[in-house]
């Protein structure tokens, strides 16, 4: 710190000049005295709260807005119905329903995007294409959402029953017997992400939003009109639309390790584990870990586990942070209700 | 070639739900021509920008409790300094981006800008550039983007199919006002705050005779035969932007003056939670009423 009267720097200018040192500074206060926390007031492994606020948006089948300290992310969930006949290389799935494949990755009935550019923050802007971040974001949520087995595709398909539309007469369908209830049609779930606000860790919240949207979305009944060849929807008024299946609750946590520079003599090879970090550290820390656990069952369990650039966490910080994990698994779960 | 930076979705067409019945008619009852919806403002919705606000217009009809007709949010960034390869300017450059949120209205939306949401960025831009002391920031420029989370369309309106646009006439006059909040809050030097506000001739039903009305609730109406939005600095009485749309009979020469007038009752109510919102801000705590 600056001694000389002359050169006195406010807290919020030594943070814009000298990043790095200013956070090092608060979580190796000189003072002994003073407890280490990071430059947002938390403790190195304290996560900021979820707040989830369900079907704000009328247009959408599903929506949610989670808001985790100053990331703000709007998801909005919209079913629209594919053909099957409009589909490349279908195939009917078998009567057993032994997968054939898995329906969902293969006739993309899940959009998931994300939309960085209104603005959430000063590098985000409009009238550029989607930014590198908003790339792998989108691409890591649509592995993400395939890869965790969250929705079923019975949910989305749209079935005929060919045997309950027999009019007068015979005709074609008469020789198939009872078994005629065929896939016509499939809901396609576009998922859209919108940060209203963007202040760090974008994958948890982003995640965070879906989860919550899809928790929300209820899908019309619909069902095929042979007359007209198309898929019709009877009115909520009518039939009450029925909310999708879930599969546990997948949670994702991502962590940064802030490591002292070994230039600095005094705190070479030290590093903290920052759980959920802001813009200002994300910007500092090369290393991120990010895991998404389920607790649905009593037991916490390990859905995915990325890990990049540096050294620091090894097998054993992975399983402490599978901890960590877990308790935020916790946290959202309570927001969720 | 389909857009490689984003998921694109299958490669058959998909169609959003087709209804098997109609849309019961709702029965709207305005409480008058008079009556403007209710307006919630606020400012520093995003903290990481240099100047936010966000602005809902409450639905009177909502058969749900968060079934709000229009939602924005407006963030300001700047005024910075231009890049090196730009032009000198004696003054701030302004460069507003509209975009509705792919969910905002009964169409899902594409990512890229279309020509409507180009419109009203270029409107917005002539409301806004007459309010603005430009001259203070030379070789600067600022970028004001608003996001429409919720366009002025009701989901349970009759006609489905039918849309004329009259809905981005309220769009619009919401983006004027919370643009105007997100500068202000931003700190940018205006002359005054501007506000927008619309009125329209509209008939009710199909035997009723057309009328004024102010910040029309276009599910509510029979047929709405012109609108007409205004950009208007209330406290030196100046319009920086009029965007008049549709067809007036021919009979009354006075109609137009009347209909800005009327959209000029609703700016000033506009002003009014415009300025209170921000007297709110200054004032965090002590209720200004």
């Amino acid at each position: 710190m600056a001694t000389s009267n002359s050169l006195t720097l406010s807290s919020a200018t030594f943070a814009k000049l000298s990043p790095h040192p200013f956070l090092l500074a608060n979580l190796q206060p000189s003072d002994p005295s003073t407890p280490s926390s990071r430059t947002n007031g938390r403790q190195p492994r304290q996560a900021r709260p979820y707040s989830v606020n369900n079907s704000s948006l009328s247009h959408a089948h599903g929506s949610a807005v989670v808001r985790s300290g100053d990331t703000t992310v709007i998801c909005g969930v919209r079913g629209e119905t594919l053909l099957t006949s409009q589909i490349p290389n279908y195939r009917a799935p078998q009567a057993d329903n032994i997968a054939i494949g898995d329906e969902l990755r293969d006739y993309d009935l899940l959009v998931p995007n994300v939309e960085l550019a209104t603005g959430c923050a000063p590098n985000f802007l409009p009238g550029v294409p989607p930014t590198t971040l908003a790339q792998t974001l989108s691409t890591r949520l649509f592995s993400l959402l395939h890869s965790s087995k969250f929705l079923t595709a019975e949910d989305l398909r749209i079935y005929h029953d060919g045997a309950g539309t027999q009019g007068e007469g015979d005709t074609e369908e008469e020789g198939f017997g009872e078994t005629t209830r065929e896939v016509k049609a499939y809901w396609v779930l576009y998922i859209d992400v919108l940060f209203v606000s963007f202040d760090g860790n974008p994958f948890d919240v982003a995640w965070a939003a879906i989860i919550a949207a899809l928790r929300d979305t209820k899908l019309p009944h619909a069902y095929w009109d042979v007359d007209r060849e198309l898929v019709l929807c009877k009115r909520p008024t009518e039939k009450e639309p029925r909310p999708l299946s879930m599969r546990g609750l997948p949670v994702a946590c991502t962590a940064a390790v802030f490591t002292a520079r070994e230039r600095q003599k005094k705190g070479s090879g030290q590093y903290w584990i920052l759980v959920d970090p802001d813009r200002l550290e994300e910007s500092l820390c090369n290393e991120t870990v990010t895991m998404v656990v389920d607790n649905t069952e009593g037991e916490t369990k390990v859905l995915t586990i990325s890990k990049s650039g540096g050294t620091v966490v090894g097998p054993a910080l992975m399983r402490e942070f599978a901890n960590v994990a877990a308790t935020r698994w916790n946290e959202f779960r309570s927001a969720l209700q | 070639m389909a857009d490689r930076r984003r998921i694109n979705g299958p490669v058959g067409q998909t169609n959003p739900p087709i209804y098997d019945t109609p849309q019961e008619k709702r029965i709207a009852k305005r409480p008058g021509d008079n009556a403007v919806r209710k307006i919630f403002l606020k400012t520093g919705v995003t903290p990481s920008a240099s100047g936010s606000a966000y602005l809902e217009i409450d639905d009177p009809f909502a058969i749900r409790p968060s079934g709000t007709n229009l939602k924005l949010t407006c963030t300001v960034h700047g005024p910075r300094a231009l890049p090196r390869s730009a032009p000198f300017s004696p003054h701030i450059i302004l460069s507003t981006h509209v975009k509705y949120a792919p969910f905002a209205t009964r169409q899902r939306r594409g990512y890229l800008r279309d020509s409507s949401e180009r419109d009203l960025g270029v409107h917005l831009e002539t409301a806004l550039r007459g309010a603005i002391i430009a001259d203070r920031w030379p070789k600067s420029g600022v970028d004001i983007i608003v996001t429409i989370i919720e366009g002025d369309q009701n989901r349970d309106s009759p006609d489905y199919d039918r849309d004329e646009g009259w809905d981005m006439m309220n769009v619009l006059s919401g983006c004027i006002t919370v643009a105007s909040a997100a500068i202000a809050d931003a700190g940018i030097d205006c002359v005054d705050t501007v506000a927008g506000g619309v009125a329209a001739l509209a008939a009710q039903d199909e035997k009723s005779q057309p009328s004024i009305v102010l910040d029309p609730d276009v599910a509510s109406y029979h047929k709405i035969f012109a609108a007409c939005c205004v950009a208007y600095l209330p406290t030196r009485d100046e319009v920086t932007n009029v965007w008049f749309k549709g067809q007036l009979p021919g009979a009354d020469a006075m109609l137009y003056n009347k209909m800005v007038e009327r959209s000029l009752v609703a700016c000033r109510n506009a002003n009014r939670v415009l300025i209170q919102s921000l007297s709110e801000t200054i004032n965090p705590g002590q209720n200004v009423s």
